[in-house]
């Protein structure tokens, strides 16, 4: 798995925890502002995070959390119990996600439409704003039951598709394949984002149709923008939602899915020919619908169709009304509602049959609602009984025949006597019936009858009242629930209504109505993590300890030494040396092994370059090719880290001012495809990294005049250096590279911050170019900045370290040899002027440089920037690798000194700042 | 190239992508008498299926894919909306 990605997973991992527990806190204190603003910046860094790799679905609840919080933040929602449980469960969500990315790579593809809900959900608790409206939601809408609550307004136009697709895709429909319709509006600026919707609208599994058109009209050529979409597409498929949902799931809100209703493909069209028989035509086949003599309707029909002109709206009427009558036998409703479309002419409204279908559903509720109004003359046996309710289990029965109970009571007790009281006692008792029959008690008809009729007698509800009240406790014990307290509660009307949202809400969600869970992270399987994440500060803890033990283990030979000259005991000595040697291994050892820990490779830095030099080379209209070399090449973390910026900073100048536009190269004979290599290699125990370009290099000119103009040289520097040194002065602070060639450079920051940035982690940085050829950067760092190994010197009986990274050579300068040029010192060494400076007065101690026997001073060659400097010192010392330890408190005011040490034998070795010195 | 304008001639090969669309825009904008040859088309990206549209060339031959065909046809026959079954919808109107 790439890096990057495990990266972001680990990290998601901690956010997560974080999200979660930052919830848990906002539950005390709901008005902590602090707490919202780190929560919003979780999920806000969550979400952008995640949308670096390719899991829109993630992105997507992510997107939605932030808007939720974002407003929580802005005190426009107020933060609520449910909230928090939304977000938790959608960060449960996002954590399932990411452990299918671990163990699968991808995203399970369940996971959409777990995704899509949990959008809503979350988009549920917004307060309403119209345009976001459109955007949560997943593009699926249109399961059976919300299929029903569908107007003729927002059904699709399904008409634009031609007869015989339409007759084919209802057949398929009919032999159990589903139907889907897709209008895919891609939003006007998609081909930025590299969306190709034709290729995507292509690729839609079981395409029945398709058409594309423009979502205005077509501008003239002249005025086109052919990088603004302003096509669309509607396809018909027998693919199912979820299948669809899949394939659109990067573009969820420019795309609606409808399921298709079979029946709304049923659309006759053609010219209307007027004919005068055809109102006979109509109530005869409605005469054989009635008497469902189907087979006498399908032959007048066939008849008919003989008779009608063709391409005339009654020819497709009856052809329709012929695929029909081959299917949908079982459906007298639809067949009735096509026949009487025939006398208008005008598509039946397939909608208003759902409608039907659907308050059939709702039966109970309906009857309950005409019962309290009272208007009882619809009352017919044709009722349809709560035992109708489909796939309602016994508890939402008892729930509803409650309902009915209390219902008909309270009409048996109303005291108003209106003209139609007969018929509402009829239709009470008809119910009654209906209810007993269904719970299986045949019996009782008989003696509601009884009771009935002795109420029409005395024209008074009281005889079939006193008969409910005395059996509806027996109906009661038919029932799982009883409930028959709440049937003398006056409140109790209220509950059907309950039922009735119920019965709606199971029916709107078909996959029932628990609640839908994403796998909550205590259900989880414990992912096993095979990273450990530690505080920084512990490894420095034990970089430290490692540091301490190196000095204590460096004490060893002393003592050994001590113990043969002071005290004469050699066996010992030996001993002690024989320790020495394996604690020195151990140490060493775990030395590496700490400093293992905490090395990094280099691709960590190399990663972002890809698409950074894409963008840029994109915006500069450079055609770039990029190498990368040596992204295996490990370094201590620090290192790795404070890395970044400054190369950041180089290739961009490199892509800016080194490359050159491919028409330039072209013109320069070099391929119009520069070469931009970023090249990473250990080379003992420092990381060197080279950035090259093959662009047009450095003109040395250019930048001493520059560098002249801006005071930073003086004529005569102009005149006497030489190009290399030219083109090193490119570091130097005042001079940007903004004023070098163009003033395209980023942010006016200057080549002097890189080295700057270098140099503070020991590094050195270098510039080699090529005038029309390339430019070549160089910087050499150490693997790591915890050991540093230091030349020891000493003067005035005082002894000082100085990192060997600055260390040329050591020479012994005879006094004769150094000439003095006004007050400075200077001697010629190798053949060039060198300037000599003595610790001594560089630290301010008051004591001349001592000389060895042959009246030679001992010089200490160092390089300081980009020059050579004599230190003149009293002795040499050995070099040793020690811990450089930073000067802290009162001490931390000295420049002078880079930091501190602590040798073997306990005493203090302060490392000089030979760059803060001169 | 996927797009080749040979004088009065613009013939699409293989796949053209979205870089394409501006020249073709440009090509047709110059010489709008251009036919538009796609025998050899195997998918072009939608923007260059919104220039063709605007600009309605004459097509001088249509995509051996048969599904690309259908498609290309519903959208750049004169008639509007097209069909992937190949079926002539004039019938229904």
């Amino acid at each position: 798995m790439n890096p990057l990605l495990n990266q972001f997973l680990s990290e998601s991992r901690d956010f997560s925890q974080e999200i979660g527990a930052k919830l848990m806190q906002l539950e005390g204190a709901p008005d902590d502002q602090a707490i919202i603003d780190e929560l919003f910046r979780l999920v806000h860094t969550l979400k952008g995070n995640s949308g670096l790799f390719t899991y829109p679905e993630m992105t997507r609840v992510l997107h939605a959390g932030e808007d939720l919080l974002g407003l929580v933040r802005n005190g426009q929602l107020a933060y609520s119990r449910e909230l928090a449980d939304r977000l938790l469960d959608g960060i449960d969500l996002v954590m399932a996600m990411c452990g299918d990315i671990e163990s699968t790579g991808k995203i399970d593809v369940s996971r959409t439409q777990g995704s899509a809900q949990m959008v809503e959900s979350l988009r549920d608790l917004l307060p309403p704003v119209p345009d976001l409206a459109g955007l949560g939601g997943a593009g699926i809408s249109g399961s059976p039951a919300t299929g029903a609550a569908m107007s003729q307004l927002n059904m699709p136009p399904l008409a634009e598709i031609p007869e015989a697709t339409r007759m084919d895709a209802f057949r398929r429909s009919h032999d159990g394949e589903t139907l889907s319709w897709i209008a895919y509006t891609p939003a006007r600026e998609c081909f930025y984002q590299g969306d190709d919707p034709f290729y995507l609208v292509r690729q839609v599994p079981g395409i029945l149709w398709g058409s594309t058109q423009p979502s205005e009209p077509l501008p003239t050529l002249a005025e086109l923008d052919t990088y603004s979409c302003i096509l669309e597409f509607h396809l018909l498929t027998t693919a199912i939602p979820e299948e669809l949902s899949e394939h659109f799931r990067y573009v969820p809100d420019q795309v609606n899915i409808v399921q298709v209703d079979p029946l709304w493909l049923v659309i006759p069209l053609g010219r209307i020919e007027n004919g005068a028989a055809h109102h006979a035509f109509t109530a005869k086949m409605l005469g054989y619908l009635e008497r469902n003599n189907l087979e006498g309707l399908r032959k007048y029909t066939t008849k008919s169709l003989k008779t009608t002109i063709a391409g005339s709206w009654q020819m497709s009427a009856l052809s329709w009304l012929l695929v029909l009558l081959e299917s949908h036998t079982d459906n007298p409703e639809a067949l009735r509602l096509l026949i009487q479309s025939f006398d208008g002419a005008i598509a039946p409204d397939w909608t208003a049959l759902n409608r039907v279908d659907a308050a059939r559903a709702k039966a109970s509720v309906t009857q309950i609602e005409a019962d309290i109004k009272g208007g009882n003359e619809s009352q017919t046996g044709e009722k349809h009984p709560p035992s109708d309710i489909p796939s309602a289990d016994s508890e939402e029965q008892a729930f509803a025949r409650d309902a009915i109970l209390a219902t008909q009571l309270q009409i048996l007790q109303l005291v108003d006597h209106p003209a139609w009281e007969t018929g509402r006692i009829r239709a009470v008792a008809a119910v009654l019936r209906n209810l007993w029959m269904s719970a299986g008690n045949g019996q009782a008809s008989s003696e509601i009858e009884a009771a009935l009729s002795a109420s029409l007698a005395a024209r008074a509800s009281a005889p079939l009242l006193s008969w409910l009240e005395e059996n509806k406790e027996g109906m009661a014990g038919h029932l799982p629930q009883p409930g028959a307290t709440s049937l003398r509660d006056g409140n109790s009307s209220s509950r059907p209504v309950e039922t009735a949202t119920q019965v709606e809400h199971s029916g709107a969600r078909p996959a029932g109505d628990e609640v839908v869970k994403f796998g909550r992270r205590a259900e989880d399987a414990v992912n096993g993590q095979r990273s450990v994440k530690v505080d920084q500060a512990k490894i420095d803890r034990l970089m430290n300890l490692i540091g301490e033990l190196v000095v204590e283990k460096n004490a060893l030979p002393y003592l050994a030494q001590r113990a043969e000259s002071q005290y004469g005991v050699r066996e010992l000595s030996r001993e002690i040396k024989a320790q020495y040697s394996v604690i020195n291994r151990i140490a060493d050892e775990m030395q590496d092994a700490i400093m293992e820990v905490r090395m990094m490779p280099v691709s960590f830095v190399f990663q972002r370059f890809p698409r950074l030099v894409r963008d840029i080379s994109r915006k500069l209209g450079k055609e770039v090719n990029l190498v990368l070399e040596g992204e295996q090449t490990e370094a201590d973390k620090n290192i790795i880290e404070s890395l970044a910026d400054p190369l950041i900073h180089i290739v961009r100048n490199s892509l800016d001012h080194g490359l050159e536009t491919p028409e330039v190269r072209r013109a320069c004979g070099k391929p119009e495809t520069g070469t931009l290599t970023i090249r990473a290699a250990q080379e003992a125990d420092r990381v060197a990294i080279e950035i090259i370009d093959d662009g047009k290099g450095i003109d040395p000119m250019v930048i001493k005049r520059k560098a002249y103009e801006n005071g930073l040289i003086d004529e005569a520097a102009l005149e006497r250096i030489g190009d290399q040194e030219a083109v090193n002065l490119i570091f130097a602070a005042g001079l940007s590279t903004a004023a070098v060639i163009s003033d395209l450079s980023g942010r006016g920051v200057g080549m002097d911050v890189v080295r700057s940035a270098v140099e503070k982690m020991n590094g050195t940085v270098m510039v080699n170019s090529e005038l029309g050829k390339g430019t070549t950067i160089r910087i050499s760092l150490p693997l790591s900045m915890a050991v540093t190994q230091v030349m020891i010197v000493e003067s005035n009986r005082q002894l000082f370290g100085v990192p060997l990274d600055h260390v040329i050579e050591t020479v012994r300068v005879a006094k004769t040899a150094i000439q003095f040029i006004k007050q400075s010192m200077t001697a010629v060494l190798r053949g060039r002027v060198v300037p000599l400076k003595t610790i001594n007065g560089l630290l301010g101690i008051p004591a001349r440089a001592k000389t060895n026997a042959d009246d030679e001073f001992a010089v200490l060659l160092v390089q300081v920037g980009g020059g050579v400097l004599g230190l003149v010192v009293d002795g040499f010392r050995e070099t040793i690798d020690v811990i450089q330890k930073p000067l802290i408190g009162l001490l931390s005011g000295l420049s002078a000194y880079s930091g501190s040490a602590l040798m073997g034998d306990g005493s203090v070795l302060m490392i000089l700042n030979i760059r803060e010195l001169v | 190239m996927p797009i080749e304008f040979i004088a009065d001639q613009v013939i699409f090969r293989d796949v053209a992508s979205v870089e394409e669309a501006e020249a073709l825009l440009e090509q047709l904008q110059t010489s709008p008498r251009a036919t538009v040859g796609l025998a050899a088309c195997t998918h072009l990206h939608t923007a260059n299926l919104q220039v063709l549209m605007a600009a309605r060339p004459v097509i001088a031959n249509w995509p051996e894919n048969i599904e690309l065909r259908a498609w290309l046809e519903g959208a750049l026959k004169p008639v509007l909306g097209g069909s992937l079954d190949g079926n002539d919808d004039s019938r229904s109107r």
